[in-house]
């Protein structure tokens, strides 16, 4: 829920329950008030009336009131309270039957005891209320509509530098140098939100820089060594007749070189994926990928007779090509090199996922099969294939998931999560 | 060909001279970013190897300079840095070609002769040896005028053997010649042994003498004896 909209509706509950609570009171106070006026008028009247008793001593003709009607009755025995009471009446002059209000009372005439009732309209002042009613009905209408209006764009109006800030957030990317730009506002708090961020972006920034100087540095100091002796060793190679022994030294020595500077190469890519320092995002048809992969490990698969069979849809996903190609390299691999003598790998690619399944010695790695390092003994691999294509799934939430089913190992990417 | 080795390395520098040399090659070098700036202003050459991290200067900023001065030398950057920033930045700026150490000097020698076969020939990119001829762009070789069928991963083969002639290369070297480096299939290299064997086949077949010899069980050597 939005800001203003939890402000909004906060505001207009609120205000609509104070209304209807004074609209109630102003009401009530009103209708009180009024009746308290056509009380005290009746009571003028039966005081009048009273008068004209005493000094006539006969009973007024009810004609002669305009504005009131008045009717007697004969009393024998019971005298009834003077009281006031809410009435219908037949009004002659307009010919309706209309809302009215009674004083009944007594009068004693010459030992007579006679019941006096003065009726008086209330037409008049249940109309004042009605209309005192809809005025307040209409102010309160109106100035709740002003209120949504004025919340709507005021509030609009003053929130934007914060979505302004929020988006050049949302679009921050660390390798580009530019600062989070945010619309001028005299409101000290947004220009404080904007400082900070881009005091944050510029921490971000420095880290980044410095870390990548750092494995730029790290790279180029242990590869330097690396390279001085792989050029040696072939340089060595082209000097005259070694036997056959020196031949299998240096073998070994090639072997375990390659080794190194793979296993280094394969721990920065890890660092730089953990890190996302890799920019380049773009749409890969993956199914055209996988083709060439295929081409590109035929040799390997003809050499241990391994039967390949895929079942491919073309899709399109964003990713690096560089770490999809990794990726891809780092699944094939897997799958030719703990595969068995003539066994099969089915590659299956879908909207959803890609899975690629292969026959092989059953292996109990399980959990730790991502783990870097971790590879079964008789593995001629450095341990680490798995744990940077699991990081690159990590990148791009992707799931990377594995389990092994009536002898095969299966391995399946799941393109959303 | 011509050659000016860029690099602040002394012993890598006299590796990559000694396997250049020969062959008529000519190999000047320079170990920093000052001597480097005066060779490429005074001289022009086939070849400039340019390492990017150099005492004095950035690497890169050579590369500018070669390609404000509008020479036609070609450009291969060797670096340690693995970064796809600075390899497409390289490009991007007129590199040839980018290799990231550590390499092998074959693979080195191979890149360095493609650069300069495109840079002279223009398209007509042919290789001659003895009774060898390979015509790079078309992919088409003779053996004495046969034509000679080879498949792409044999003739790639052959293209290295004939950039490294004389020189021992090592399966190793092959491997990530024609698979790419990424493929990390670590030491099993005997699917090397079937296109080799099946090439020297091919050649024998077409009448050439026979070039190709197993080396110590390490490689093999391209070349006249």
């Amino acid at each position: 829920m939005k800001l203003s909209c939890r402000y909004n509706r906060a505001n207009i509950l609120t205000s609509i329950v104070v209304l209807i609570i004074t609209g109630i009171i102003y009401y009530v106070v009103i209708h009180f008030i009024l009746t308290e006026k056509l009380d005290r008028d009746l009571a003028v009247e039966e005081n009048e009336i009273n008068q004209y008793v005493n000094t006539f001593h006969k009973l007024p003709l009810p004609a002669s009131y305009l504005d009131q009607q008045i009717s007697y009755k004969a009393l024998n025995g019971t005298v009834s309270e003077r009281e006031f009471l809410n009435t219908i009446y037949f009004n002659p002059k307009e010919r309706e039957n209309e809302p009215g209000r009674s004083l009944i009372t007594v009068v004693h005439l010459d030992s007579k005891t006679i019941e006096v009732t003065i009726t008086k309209s209330r037409v008049e002042s249940e109309d004042l209320i009605r209309i005192i009613l809809l005025i307040t009905l209409g102010i309160t209408v109106v100035l709740l509509l002003s209120l949504l209006l004025i919340n709507r764009f005021v509030l609009n109006r003053l929130w934007r530098p914060f979505y302004s800030i929020l988006n050049g957030m949302k679009s921050f990317e660390v390798t580009r140098m530019e600062t989070i730009e945010h619309e001028p506002t005299k409101i000290d708090e947004f220009n404080e939100l904007n400082k900070s961020v881009n005091a944050m972006a510029k921490r971000v920034r420095q880290d980044y820089k410095e870390l990548k100087s750092f494995t730029d540095n790290a790279s180029h100091e242990m590869m330097t060594p690396l390279a001085v002796i792989n050029s040696k060793l072939d340089s060595l190679l082209q000097t005259e007749s070694f036997t056959a022994q020196q031949g299998s030294l240096l073998e070994d020595i090639y072997y375990a070189t390659g080794r190194l500077s793979r296993l280094h190469q394969s721990l920065l890519l890890l660092a730089k994926i953990e890190n996302n320092l890799i920019p380049d995002f773009q749409h890969i048809e993956l199914k055209e990928m996988i083709e060439a992969k295929s081409r590109q490990f035929q040799e390997l698969l003809e050499k241990d007779g391994l039967v390949l069979t895929e079942k491919l849809v073309p899709i399109e996903i964003k990713m690096s090509r560089y770490l999809a190609d990794i990726l891809l390299n780092n699944l094939f691999s897997n799958a030719v090199r703990h595969n068995v003598s003539g066994g099969h790998i089915h590659i299956k690619l879908d909207e959803q996922a890609l899975t690629i399944s292969n026959s092989g010695k059953s292996s109990h790695l399980q959990t730790k099969i991502f783990d870097r390092f971790s590879k079964s003994v008789d593995s001629e691999g450095l341990g680490l294939g798995l744990a940077i294509t699991k990081q690159i799934c990590n990148l791009y939430g992707f799931r990377i998931d594995y389990h092994e089913e009536s002898g095969e190992h299966v391995f399946t990417v799941y393109f959303t999560d | 060909m011509k050659i000016l080795v860029i690099e602040d390395e002394q012993a890598l520098l006299e590796s990559i001279l000694a396997y250049f040399t020969g062959e008529g090659n000519i190999c000047e070098h320079a170990s920093d970013f000052a001597a480097a700036n005066e060779k490429i202003s005074l001289y022009s050459y086939d070849c400039i190897l340019l390492d990017l991290g150099l005492p004095g200067g950035e690497g890169l900023e050579l590369l500018t300079k070669i390609k404000q001065l509008k020479k036609r030398d070609g450009v291969l950057i060797i670096s340690a840095r693995h970064s796809l920033d600075d390899k497409l930045a390289g490009l991007d700026l007129g590199a040839d070609d980018y290799l990231v150490k550590p390499f092998h000097l074959s693979e080195l020698k191979a890149r360095v002769s493609a650069i300069v076969r495109r840079k002279n020939f223009d398209g007509n990119n042919i290789i001659l040896f003895n009774e060898i001829t390979v015509d790079v762009s078309a992919m088409k070789i003779t053996v004495k005028g046969n034509q000679v069928m080879l498949t792409k991963k044999e003739f790639d083969l052959l293209v290295y053997f004939l950039s490294n002639r004389n020189k021992v290369v090592t399966k190793n070297a092959m491997a990530e010649h024609l698979w790419g480096d990424e493929m990390d299939m670590s030491d099993d290299f005997d699917f090397i042994y079937t296109h080799v064997k099946n090439l020297r086949k091919k050649l024998l077949e077409a009448g050439s003498a026979d070039y190709l010899h197993s080396v110590y069980g390490i490689g093999y050597k391209f070349g006249d004896i």
